[in-house]
């Protein structure tokens, strides 16, 4: 058995635990339980997206070949998995509305922050050569490699924690913020992994796009009722 | 309802794979036919031991196909098959579109007995020098192109 992605998975659900409950010494309205339990259950269902798709997209039939699908090293789909996720977090907290993910955005951040630290575990954190002074290299090597989901990792953390200090944002806002550097990390980091076929710079380009544009909207929507109104915009 | 039938039935074979049939059975190999092939190859190396009955290996059979379609230029991708059957392996590399790849057959597992390493599927990696680099277990993408990577010098 592979315990890879076991390994990414938990150490992502720790960090995200471990966020929700500093979190909730801060002044930010968050219910924990509820709060980790949505975050959870996108994870897994992102997870089982991902898988189905990377199986799908590979030629294997999910139902002629139920026991595939447990061969988890064999892969997830990166954007499956992002789909499934945001489809089962917008599902769950389609009665609480934005703000609810605005909660959830941060914690969703660090969880991935702590997956992508996850491959210090399992020993798939290199990308492609380097010679800088941090480079690693893989056992019995001498070639240096970028420790390119170490990065990932970090800007993750780094977007988590501008969210966090950021003052409280119109509805919206934070969560379209999170995807925005969810998707600048994987951007950013794209051409230092060692992937087929060039990767998926193009998609992640959208992604960051239809984000920025959606916070830009989100945040703008507010003060042109409240123009309309004539009424300065109310805070959430 | 006749002419629906027909339909239907041109329609199941349009969708129908047009995957050419692999023809003959593969070229038998042992541990020293294995140590011969990596002694004389001017290039690096994949060796690949499958099966048909093996999970993972479907799973990593397109990966391995798209690194041969990428990197088939600078390094020589070869599958073994291993405890298999011939008709069974044939199958499995027309359903995959493997017949880009050097195939072997293996029924006795010598080559992994050889090389090292354990189960199915196994990767090696060969470079320049002939070092060998073995990856039990299936492999992934990112996995794949390190080793590729690393047999081709970064």
């Amino acid at each position: 058995m592979e315990f890879t992605l076991l390994f990414a998975a938990l150490s992502g659900v720790a960090t995200a635990w471990l966020a929700v409950k500093l979190l909730d010494r801060s002044e930010r309205q968050l219910i924990p339980d509820h709060t980790f339990e949505l975050v959870l259950n996108a994870a897994v269902i992102g997870v089982v997206v991902g898988r189905l798709w990377a199986m799908i997209a590979a030629g294997t039939n999910p139902i002629s070949h139920p026991g595939d699908f447990i061969v988890i090293r064999g892969g997830v789909d990166p954007l499956g998995a992002s789909l499934g996720a945001l489809g089962a977090l917008i599902w769950t907290t389609r009665r609480e509305g934005l703000t609810a993910l605005d909660a959830i955005a941060p914690v969703a951040l660090w969880g991935l922050a702590g997956w992508h630290a996850g491959c210090v575990i399992t020993g798939s954190c290199l990308g492609a050569a380097s010679s800088l002074p941090w480079a690693l290299t893989e056992a019995g090597s001498d070639i240096g490699r970028h420790p390119v989901e170490v990065y990932a990792a970090l800007l993750l953390a780094a977007g988590a924690l501008m969210l966090v200090r950021l003052p409280v944002l119109r509805p919206g806002v934070a969560a379209a913020l999170a995807l925005l550097v969810a998707g600048a990390a994987r951007l950013i980091t794209e051409p230092l992994r060692l992937s087929l076929g060039g990767g998926r710079t193009g998609l992640y380009v959208i992604g960051v796009v239809v984000a920025g544009v959606a916070a830009v909207a989100l945040a703008r929507r507010d003060a042109a009722r409240a123009i309309q109104n004539g009424s300065p915009p109310e805070r959430q | 309802m006749r002419r629906a039938l027909v339909f239907l039935l041109v329609l199941i074979a349009a969708c129908g794979s047009d995957v050419s049939q692999s023809s003959g059975a593969l070229p038998p190999i042992d541990g020293a036919g294995i140590r011969a092939l990596i002694a004389e190859s001017d290039q690096p190396l994949v060796i690949n031991i499958w099966a048909s009955w093996c999970g993972p290996c479907r799973s990593e059979a397109p990966l391995l196909n798209a690194a041969h379609e990428e990197f088939g230029r600078q390094v020589r991708f070869v599958g073994i098959d291993t405890q298999d059957s011939q008709a069974d392996a044939a199958a499995f590399i027309n359903e995959f579109g493997l017949g880009g790849l050097e195939h072997f057959f293996d029924q006795a597992g010598s080559v992994r007995a050889e090389l090292g390493g354990f189960g199915v599927p196994v990767t090696y990696f060969v470079d320049a020098t002939g070092n060998v680099t073995v990856h039990a277990g299936i492999i992934d993408e990112r996995a794949l192109v390190l080793g590729i990577d690393e047999i081709t010098g970064g």
